[in-house]
């Protein structure tokens, strides 16, 4: 193998897919990224079994051929070369990849390409088209949601669904659910249901760079994986086995009370009231306020620790239906409030120890159901 | 190698704490405590007042008949934390090795470093000059000694002034030290079993040394072993520094290593049931659950993830610790110890879950197993 690449495209290219490498792993070479040439193009690859990242960059290629680069040597060094012209020449014999750039001559160790695990090359045939800044958004919200317990691994996953043109993502850590619809621009031919681990999706989403381009999605036939190929990146992941519980049903249907609140100002809030409840149980007070007819109301946000203090703010609302006092663990808040781009966000409670629901005022497509913290 | 463990009490530390507080109230029949009018007990009382008669947990009405100019101070809670921690860090300047057994008590493990007389003479002396606490101490080859020294020097002090005393249990003498000894100063020996060996004619530590291993166990079943080993001056109880107070956990070395996973699930549940059960026995529920495990060839590790609510369920310790398992060992890898903990206790403030009717169902079935395994043993119900 003979290339030359641009340092800027190479580190880049190494700093997308160096994500999916997986350090500590038994197997050696996973901890390298796959280099081949690949139709004109220079493709890196990593993977760790469960997800795998490829990129393709711009490349002059002299001499075809294919090699697996440590990659925190690689890494490393890539980020140390001048913004010049790499060249990467590959003695095949030795499996020693000669790295020349300005003044420096390196000489790196490699694993035969042989050793690599086989990538998926999917058949994009009937590909769900996703359109980036949406998809983008939608993992957004729901993939803080997803359990990190490894004990309930089908819960450490988002629920995708596909019917006709829309597309539904749901996540669920036991204590918290989050829901979001989304439309696709074509109807898919078949409905889909599938659960891809939010590991993989916060790396998509990291992934895709921010232009108009299109997301293709398919699931290959019997083969437990999902592939998501963008013109110059390819995010691979294994899907989660199981059932997801059926998340319908804790949706509440009804609520004693709906308060409106300023988004930004419930979020300022709640991350004040967070620099203090973190000491404890992470628990924060909402006192919904309720009072006359025409009469603002207000909600008390507060928080206290044995240590370090308390804090509370009284957060303008309007109110409908009763007053209340609930707990809620407010990282759980925040994390939710952060990705509301509503200016306004509604709140519905029915009683203290009851799931709340959180949506953005004016957006169907969005919500979250909280389970507060209860005494006893 | 027999260790050097020294036994710390603050003498009469809340009185202590007052006086210096208000140095007039030196020489004079004072006690801290509860108002007589709230029934209020006599928390501390200073030496005069001791001379007069008055204890500690005396109720304060009580203390005033018997003393009638005895004043009576009520508490300023505050201030004896920050005395206590000032000593509790002299002590652990010494060696790390540092149990706090209760506000104005404690061990440390001062094994291996140097002359225990030297040690203790500059660690009362800095105590008192440096803090103002007057302290005493006693030394030996292990807690319960150590203890009992200190009890023994403090009562042999002048009276009506802080005993300040010191006193050392060479290695080796422990049971001729304690032989001569009331057989209630034993840790263990309350009332009841008081009364019940001075009905066999035992009085003193020795008495109890001297009669069979086996006439103490039909008298006083498991405990009764252990009291006899305490008699003879053996204890062998570690100093539990204060990280290790703050979690429960339990632990089994196999009689051979074992690489079956069943086993090892099998041993992973029996454990988690019983930190379970004495996290809920003692009304502590934790964030943190740790697995702890040793190879063959004696390389230990041990690995905790830190759930987002607090647990005190058997179920969930674990489901939790078999996940940390099945991560950190590589397959048919054997394993010679394995141990389950759970740490890091919150207040009982629970975050309910989405799906909570199951485990509020689990929740209950566990009080009713606890409830039967308390009235008839442990044996008397299991997991299917």
């Amino acid at each position: 193998m003979k290339v030359t690449v641009l340092q800027e495209s190479l580190a880049r290219g190494l700093s997308l897919v160096s994500r999916a490498v997986s350090p500590r792993s038994t197997l050696p070479v996973l901890s390298n990224v796959l280099i081949a040439t690949d139709e004109g193009r220079l493709r890196l690859s990593a993977t760790n079994l469960e997800l795998g990242i490829t990129c393709w960059i711009g490349a002059k290629i002299e001499e075809d051929g294919s090699t697996t680069v440590p990659a925190r040597t690689f890494v490393d060094l890539v980020a140390t070369l001048p913004t010049e012209q790499v060249s990467l020449n590959l003695n095949a014999q030795t499996q020693t990849l000669n790295v020349r750039c300005g003044a420096s001559n390196t000489d790196i160790k490699c694993i035969d390409a042989q050793e690599f695990p086989p990538l998926p090359v999917p058949d994009m045939e009937g590909a769900l088209q996703l359109n980036v800044a949406d998809f983008k958004e939608m993992i957004s919200q729901v993939v803080f949601a997803a359990s990190v317990d490894e004990a309930r691994p089908v819960l450490m996953g988002v629920l995708v669904t596909v019917e006709k043109d829309t597309i539904t993502m749901a996540a669920a850590d036991g204590f918290r659910l989050s829901v979001r619809k989304g439309t696709l621009s074509q109807p898919a031919a078949q409905p889909l249901t599938a659960i891809i681990p939010a590991r993989a999706l916060t790396e998509l989403g990291r992934v895709v760079s921010d232009g108009n381009e299109m997301i293709a999605m398919v699931l290959p036939k019997g083969r437990g994986q999902v592939v998501f190929h963008m013109k110059d990146v390819e995010v691979s992941s294994q899907l989660i086995d199981g059932t997801f519980p059926d998340y319908q049903q804790i949706i509440p249907r009804s609520h004693k009370s709906r308060t409106i609140l300023s988004t930004p100002a419930l979020l300022k809030a709640c991350k004040q009231a967070e620099i203090f409840a973190r000491e404890g149980s992470n628990v924060a007070r909402l006192d919904i306020k309720s009072s006359g007819d025409l009469e603002p109301g207000a909600v008390e946000i507060s928080a206290q620790s044995e240590e370090t203090g308390s804090n509370e703010t009284i957060v303008a609302a309007t109110i409908e239906g009763i007053g209340l006092l609930i707990a809620f663990n407010v990282k759980y808040m925040r994390e939710v409030l952060e990705v509301i781009k509503s200016p306004n966000v509604a709140l519905e409670t029915s009683a203290a120890n009851a799931p709340g629901v959180i949506r953005p005022v004016g957006d169907e497509n969005f919500l979250h159901v909280i389970m507060p913290m209860h005494l006893g | 190698m027999p260790r050097t463990i020294l036994h710390l009490d603050l003498d009469a530390f809340f009185c202590a704490v007052e006086e210096l507080h208000d140095p007039s109230l030196r020489g004079k029949p004072f006690a801290v405590g509860g108002r007589p009018e709230e029934r209020g007990v006599v928390s501390s009382c200073s030496y005069p007042a001791r001379l007069l008669g008055v204890r500690s947990a005396m109720p304060t009405s009580r203390a005033l008949r018997l003393c009638p100019g005895l004043i009576v101070i009520s508490h300023h809670r505050s201030n004896y934390g920050e005395m206590s921690e000032k000593v509790m860090a002299r002590l652990r300047n010494l060696s790390p090795f540092v149990e706090q057994i209760s506000i104005d008590e404690a061990f440390v493990d001062i094994s291996g470093l140097g002359d225990p007389a030297g040690i203790a003479r500059s660690l009362q002396a800095e105590v008192r000059e440096g803090i103002g606490l007057p302290c005493s101490v006693g030394i030996a080859s292990n807690k319960l000694v150590a203890k009992i020294a200190t009890e023994v020097g403090k009562k042999s002090g002048k009276k009506g002034e802080p005993p300040n005393a010191l006193t050392i249990v060479p290695p080796g003498s422990e049971a001729a030290f304690l032989d001569p000894l009331p057989a209630d100063m034993l840790w263990g020996v309350g009332p009841k079993t008081a009364a019940r060996l001075a009905e066999v004619g035992i009085r003193t530590i020795g008495d109890i040394a001297r009669r069979p291993e086996a006439d103490l166990v039909r008298w006083f079943g498991e405990n009764g072993q252990e009291l006899w080993r305490h008699a003879r001056g053996i204890d062998e109880r570690p100093i539990v520094t204060e990280y290790e107070a703050k979690s429960i956990s339990q632990e089994t070395t196999f009689a051979c290593d074992v690489r079956d996973d069943r086993q090892l699930e099998r041993t992973l549940r029996e454990l988690s049931e019983q930190v379970g059960r004495r996290l809920r026995k003692s009304g502590l529920a934790g964030t943190t659950v740790k697995i702890k495990l040793r190879w063959p060839d004696f390389t230990s590790l041990t690995r905790q993830i830190t759930l987002p609510g607090t647990t005190d369920q058997d179920d969930e310790i674990y489901r939790t610790a078999l996940a940390l398992l099945t991560k950190v060992r590589p397959k048919g890898k054997a394993v010679r110890l394995i141990g389950v903990g759970v740490s890091g206790f919150k207040p009982p403030l629970r975050q309910l879950g989405l799906w909570d009717g199951d485990s509020e169902k689990r929740r209950k079935l566990q009080e009713a197993v606890d409830e039967l395994q308390e009235k008839f043993g442990r044996k008397v119900i299991h997991r299917g």
